[in-house]
């Protein structure tokens, strides 16, 4: 899996946004994007998602430009922090709803279900369900296609302490697994703890991308968490 | 208490102004002033009856006098023949049209848009006045009353009714299901599966018309009602079905969520039920109306069900509502791919 990000940018009212920001990324890496809150992040991932159109540049994964949006859709799996779930159905019926349209069988659907742990909330309705839980379902959804770049923002915005570990947990073994994950996050302790490489934005630009050794002797992780 | 109801209230104020509910508060009241001036233009005009009577027929010359004799009630249009005077019935340039009854040739036949009206009553009692004035016996000058909408009250109404529940679906439960779709970022979790833009669209279209169809056959049913050329209704109903299917789905797609729908989809409702359903009480009314895409429905509905209209004489309609219902899909599909309001 290769990311090549040149010139991605969007801007919103009151110059808020991403300015014009280039990057790659190569198979396996565990990135952690940090900033305040309005500093880019979650535009950046939308537009990574296409949940987002950009005002310009180009993203291509693995060859492939995001405008191919057919052809992309199996390469990425986007979480948001808030779960996007049919609520009023159950978690089973979600599941077995997006491998459908993702034309995948429903024996996946069962694997997905037995390693989230989500195999006694089956029945359940999704508006039943705890943040947590709905998280991994999310998570779970996400995987179905069994994308190569799996992108989070903020998977663990508003968990507890047992959820948080559980997210933790799942991300290592998608880590293991061979994903590629980018991931956004507000925790000192998260980004050390999982990422391989950490992006920081500020105002809408890019002003570190490096190794989680530099970020945390530099002078930008000081003054992100003064 | 006091504080925290008060704080409460303008925090729902804020609310409904924030989501545009405020807006219907001023349009409802405004459009139906509008509506009102329109059906009541001028008193003269509203109490002044227009009769049609044909250029060749000979009609008793006491008739006519007694006619002209009360201009202040009454008013000829003379029409070159009956088919002149049912386009003017339908245009509502004339309330009635005397001509020779069929069964009674020393009598005259009585055409109406409606026989169960107020308006016809109105009529048939001027001329019983107007008879008994003039020749001071029982009044006979008119045998029979012919009207131009086939059926009693309830079937009548129905086009209206009809018209209700096409817009009801198509402006209200479709836009309002779209963007609780938009607002939780369902549709957007959906456009992470390989599902093309236009497939969505068409189920969301399918949906609507589903609804619509539905909808009108159970009131069918319940109701009794039997079109006369079956084939040519269910046709027209697709294709209405399909046009404010579309036009629901483009609203849908102008809002960010529920309340926004909400409010956009009432103030599309209003002015496109009631000039076209209020068509049949005023003259400017029916001016209006047919620059409205529901006219082009109802109108047709309404030449089926009542006058045993046929599809075939109605090009122009369905053509209209399918290249509309055709403009709203792909309006739809731009916004959609530009992720509007996503």
């Amino acid at each position: 899996m290769q990311l090549e990000i040149h010139n991605i940018a969007k801007r919103y009212d009151q110059n808020r946004g991403l300015a014009p920001t280039s990057f790659n990324v190569v198979k396996g890496e565990l990135i952690a994007i940090v900033g305040h809150n309005g500093a880019g992040k979650s535009t950046l991932l939308k537009m990574l998602a296409s949940w987002i159109v950009p005002d310009g540049g180009t993203v291509i994964i693995d060859g492939i430009d995001l405008k191919n949006r057919a052809a992309i859709v199996r390469k990425v799996g986007f979480i948001p922090e808030d779960p996007n779930l049919f609520d009023f159905f159950s978690v089973e019926y979600n599941l077995k709803l997006f491998a459908m349209l993702n034309q995948i069988p429903f024996l996946r659907v069962e694997a997905i279900l037995d390693e989230f742990n989500l195999l006694p909330f089956r029945k359940t309705k999704v508006q039943a369900l705890s943040k947590g839980l709905k998280q991994r379902v999310n998570i779970g959804r996400a995987l179905l296609s069994d994308p190569p770049l799996l992108i989070l923002d903020e998977p663990t915005s508003g968990l507890d302490f047992e959820m948080t570990r559980e997210i933790y947990r799942l991300l290592n073994s998608m880590h293991d697994a061979g994903k590629t994950i980018i991931f956004t996050s507000h925790r000192p302790e998260e980004i050390k703890n999982l990422a391989t490489r950490i992006m920081v934005l500020h105002q809408g630009s890019l002003i570190f991308d490096g190794l989680p050794g530099a970020y945390f002797q530099s002078e930008i992780h000081e003054q992100l968490y003064a | 208490m006091m504080r925290n109801i008060l704080v409460l209230l303008f925090n729902d104020l804020a609310i409904a102004f924030k989501n545009k509910t405020f807006f219907l508060i001023l349009f409802i009241p405004l459009f139906i002033f509008v509506s009102l001036n329109l059906i009541d233009g001028s008193k003269a005009e509203t109490d002044k009856i227009k009769i049609g009577l044909v250029q060749d027929e000979a009609y008793a010359p006491k008739l006519t006098s007694s006619i002209k004799a009360a201009g202040k009630l009454m008013e000829i249009t003379w029409v070159k023949n009956e088919a002149d005077g049912v386009r003017l019935l339908k245009e509502h340039k004339i309330d009635g049209m005397l001509s020779k009854d069929e069964k009674v040739p020393s009598r005259l036949a009585l055409l109406v848009l409606k026989r169960e009206s107020l308006h016809t009553i109105a009529i048939v009692q001027s001329f019983s006045a107007l008879q008994k004035a003039a020749e001071g016996r029982d009044p006979d000058w008119i045998a029979t009353v012919n009207s131009l909408h086939e059926g009693g009250i309830q079937r009548q109404t129905l086009p209206t009714w009809i018209l209700m529940l096409v817009l009801l679906i198509g402006f209200i439960i479709l836009p309002a299901q779209i963007a609780e779709e938009k607002e939780k970022k369902l549709l957007l979790a959906l456009l992470q599966t390989p599902i093309h833009e236009v497939q969505w669209l068409i189920a969301k279209l399918l949906l609507g018309m589903i609804l619509i169809i539905s909808a009108i056959l159970l009131l069918h049913l319940l109701g009794q009602f039997g079109p006369v050329n079956f084939l040519d209704y269910m046709a027209f109903i697709v294709v209405g079905s399909f046009c404010f299917s579309a036009y629901g789905v483009c609203l849908g797609f102008l809002c960010r969520n529920q309340a926004s729908a909400r409010t956009l989809g009432v103030i599309f409702y209003l002015p496109h039920l009631l000039p076209s359903a209020m068509s049949d009480v005023s003259e400017k009314l029916t001016a209006i109306a047919p620059f409205l895409p529901s006219y082009q429905l109802y109108q047709p509905l309404q030449a089926i069900l009542l006058e045993d209209g046929k599809l075939a004489n109605m090009s122009f309609d369905w053509i209209y509502l399918f290249l509309l219902g055709l403009l709203m899909f792909y309006l739809s599909y731009l916004l959609m791919k530009k992720r509007w309001l996503m």
